[in-house]
């Protein structure tokens, strides 16, 4: 269905070019929009008679028909003399070249939506994509976009908007929480250029809607077939992102890190994991004070002058942290190897916290 | 317009990484306060924690009477500019504007007026027909900054904005911004990690590390009167020379001596402080700015001999690097200069500017 907004626009245009006054009404009998405040209240009861012909006469009206696949979608009514009816067959043909590119937006919108949603058959995607006149071997990259609060549609048309002089590229909505964009790039694109587009979406996303907004983007899929794995690590990227890396709100699959490798865990393995660790020391039991230290610590280095002077704390009270530290769980985060086995189990029962938090 | 009140402000992300720590800080009605530091420092947070972007693990934050902790962003009556902008392309300048009412479902009427009286503002009523592609650098910047005046917020934040621009872009749009906020009369915080747009344009200046601040102050305090080596370290451009030096007293005075053996004689109130202070016999940071630095006659007392590395002509003034026991040392001198690579020249320095620092704590001493 097109937009009051955009019926109005054409009417507008149409209008400046002849000067005629032109209304259209849906189907339903509902008047949308007018060049003119009268054909607000003329509307009778029409559809009946309009069934058959294109073109109606009535009471010093004309009436035509805009059909979408043989149905009836609007009616437009221009005065019924000869500059009126040039005005009205103009109206008629803009009318249905915009519900065909509509349609074909909306074919398109659908096509991806499946594409990125594996709901495709390896032998559809290439014959709806030629259909859709879609390059099938262009190399394409999948950025997605994830909202905190639901989108009304908003967003949306901001991404659309954002990107609407590319045809190259397209912009769906998975669900209320998550827009993807979908950009044609070289098979070569630099990294740089991909962390631009994500910044570019991620900041005025949150200029336009004041919301804090994380974007995230796969691997260059080197054909259309491979888009939705290119979704796939993107949405893989925002959750170890946020697991891993809360404080960035921009993130590639190309730069988790270790981070990629615990999200793959299986949760009981991970149990064992810990309770090997820590025994019966889980560090969701340390206290603030052990925690800041072990993370200050890790953020220096295991540099032990660099983090007391960071913790305002004279060297030896952070030598006595630390063997405290080791007398609960028998890990001396001094030694190189025993600093790894805490480093990893701290991030693991990060993951664990998370997956709990999201009943997975 | 509103005045801001930070009042023990701590972010603590789930990995347990401490991006601000208690950060107080009152920030006066239609003040243009600036928040420096190097990446990673924790002044983008802080924006985004008053923004309402990021949540507040721990402190309030208040605009104007409000507390925000727990209001939404949109609700905050604030705005922010980010570093990457982009105007939609297929929009006019007007429509650019008239974009995030339009979402907002402001009537058009309110939209029209708002979008008139910031283009009035930006100087860009001419050019609200046009489209992005025809317009400037400058042009395009300011459109994008007409975007969040049309909101008419309480209080601008204002993200590196001009980070992505070239460098003569942006000194335009500095200056831009400095009218700007002459003729909007509304609080604006801008975080940026250059020092010069810091001191150029904020009324005051924060500048952090580590989430810590280490010192508000007028840009002119800051520069003359850096509390500690980070800050005299940060601010000035080229920076502040640091050099590690003993302090010995014969007879009345007292003097710094540098690694290569070179005394340099203190004035008496500062020989004082470090009497006082308990640093005569020990360490201390010596701190003095290139500008501050005069090529003197061979054998003059007091002076640093220098074996010239490199010769930068800037135009109305010539910057000499050289080596003094290791550190680089930089001169700021006139371009009528004859020094040269591999030039000896001794170098006087202004003594009454000088200032020195606690090895250990890094604080300011003088």
């Amino acid at each position: 269905m097109l937009s009051n907004q955009s019926i109005m626009n054409c009417l507008m245009k149409v209008k400046e070019a002849i000067g005629e006054e032109v209304g259209v009404y849906t189907s339903a009998e509902v008047f949308v929009t007018s060049t003119s405040t009268r054909h607000a209240s003329e509307m009778k009861t029409l559809i009946r008679k309009l069934d058959v012909n294109d073109e109606t006469a009535l009471d010093g009206k004309v009436y035509y028909r805009v059909e979408e696949l043989g149905r009836l979608q609007y009616l437009v009514t221009v005065d019924d003399t000869p500059a009126g009816r040039t005005v009205g067959k103009m109206t008629v043909l803009q009318l249905e070249t915009m519900l065909n590119l509509d349609q074909d937006r909306y074919d398109k919108d659908n096509f991806f939506k499946n594409l990125l949603l594996d709901n495709l058959l390896l032998v559809d995607i290439y014959s709806r994509a030629n259909k859709l006149k879609i390059d099938i071997h262009a190399p394409r990259v999948a950025f997605l976009a994830e909202l905190t609060a639901r989108d009304n549609g908003a967003a949306l048309e901001i991404v659309r908007s954002l990107f609407a002089d590319d045809e190259n590229c397209y912009v769906t909505a998975v669900n209320e929480y998550d827009i993807v964009l979908i950009r044609q790039v070289k098979a070569d694109e630099e990294e740089k250029k991909l962390l631009k587009t994500a910044e570019l979406i991620a900041d005025t996303l949150q200029t336009e809607l004041m919301e804090n907004v994380r974007v995230s983007y796969g691997k260059i899929a080197e054909e259309i077939r491979k888009v939705a794995n290119s979704y796939k690590e993107a949405k893989l990227a925002i959750n170890v992102g946020k697991i891993f890396n809360p404080e960035a709100n921009v993130i590639s699959y190309d730069s988790l890190g270790i981070g990629r490798l615990i999200y793959q865990l299986p949760l009981p393995m991970c149990k064992l994991f810990i309770s090997e660790v820590f025994r019966d020391q889980s560090p969701d039991k340390f206290d603030e004070e052990t925690l800041t230290t072990i993370n200050e610590y890790f953020a220096n280095s295991l540099n032990v002058s660099e983090t007391s002077r960071k913790l305002y704390i004279h060297r030896n009270t952070l030598v006595y942290r630390l063997d405290k530290i080791q007398k609960m769980t028998g890990l001396d985060i001094r030694n190189f190897d025993d600093a790894i086995t805490f480093k990893i189990a701290l991030m693991v029962v990060k993951y664990m916290r998370y997956m709990e938090d999201q009943n997975i | 317009m509103a005045g801001l009140s930070l009042k023990n402000v701590t972010k603590v992300y789930s990995n347990g990484f401490v991006a601000v720590k208690d950060f107080n800080l009152e920030i006066a009605d239609k003040e243009f306060i600036i928040f420096v530091g190097p990446s990673g420092c924790g002044k983008s947070t802080t924006l985004r924690m008053i923004a309402g972007l990021e949540e507040i693990s721990a402190g309030e934050c208040w605009i104007g009477d409000r507390l925000v902790n727990d209001v939404e962003p949109k609700d905050r009556d604030i705005a922010m500019v980010f570093q990457n902008y982009a105007l939609y392309p297929h929009m006019t300048v007007y429509d650019n504007m008239a974009f995030g009412l339009k979402l907002r479902k402001v009537p058009k009427a309110e939209i029209d007026k708002l979008v008139h009286e910031a283009a009035k503002i930006l100087d860009i009523e001419h050019l609200l027909d046009r489209k992005p592609k025809a317009l400037s650098g400058g042009q395009r910047q300011r459109v994008a900054m007409g975007r969040c005046i049309v909101r008419n917020p309480k209080v601008f934040l204002m993200d590196e904005p001009l980070s992505n621009l070239d460098a003569k872009l942006r000194v335009q749009m500095r200056i831009e911004i400095s009218k700007l906020h002459q003729r909007l009369g509304t609080t604006i915080i801008y975080v940026t990690h250059d020092q010069t747009e810091a001191m150029t344009l904020g009324t005051r200046i924060v500048v952090l590390k580590d989430g810590i601040i280490q010192q508000v102050d007028s840009p002119n305090q800051l520069y003359a009167h850096p509390c500690n080596k980070f800050v005299a370290g940060f601010i000035g451009s080229p920076q502040m020379n640091l050099v590690d030096c003993d302090v010995e007293e014969s007879g009345n005075s007292v003097a710094f001596v540098l690694p290569d053996g070179n005394r340099i004689e203190i004035p008496a109130d500062k020989g004082e402080i470090l009497k006082n202070g308990g640093y005569i016999g020990k360490k201390v940071c010596f701190g003095f700015r290139p500008e501050d630095m005069d090529e003197a006659p061979a054998g003059t007392p007091n002076t640093i001999k220098a074996t010239i590395r490199v010769y930068e002509l800037m135009g109305a003034e010539v910057f000499l690097y050289f080596d003094c026991a290791e550190q680089n040392i930089t001169a700021r001198v006139a371009p009528s200069t004859e020094a040269r690579p591999e030039s000896e020249v001794y170098f006087s320095i202004n003594m009454d500017h000088i200032h020195a620092f606690d090895v250990d704590t890094e604080e300011a001493l003088f």
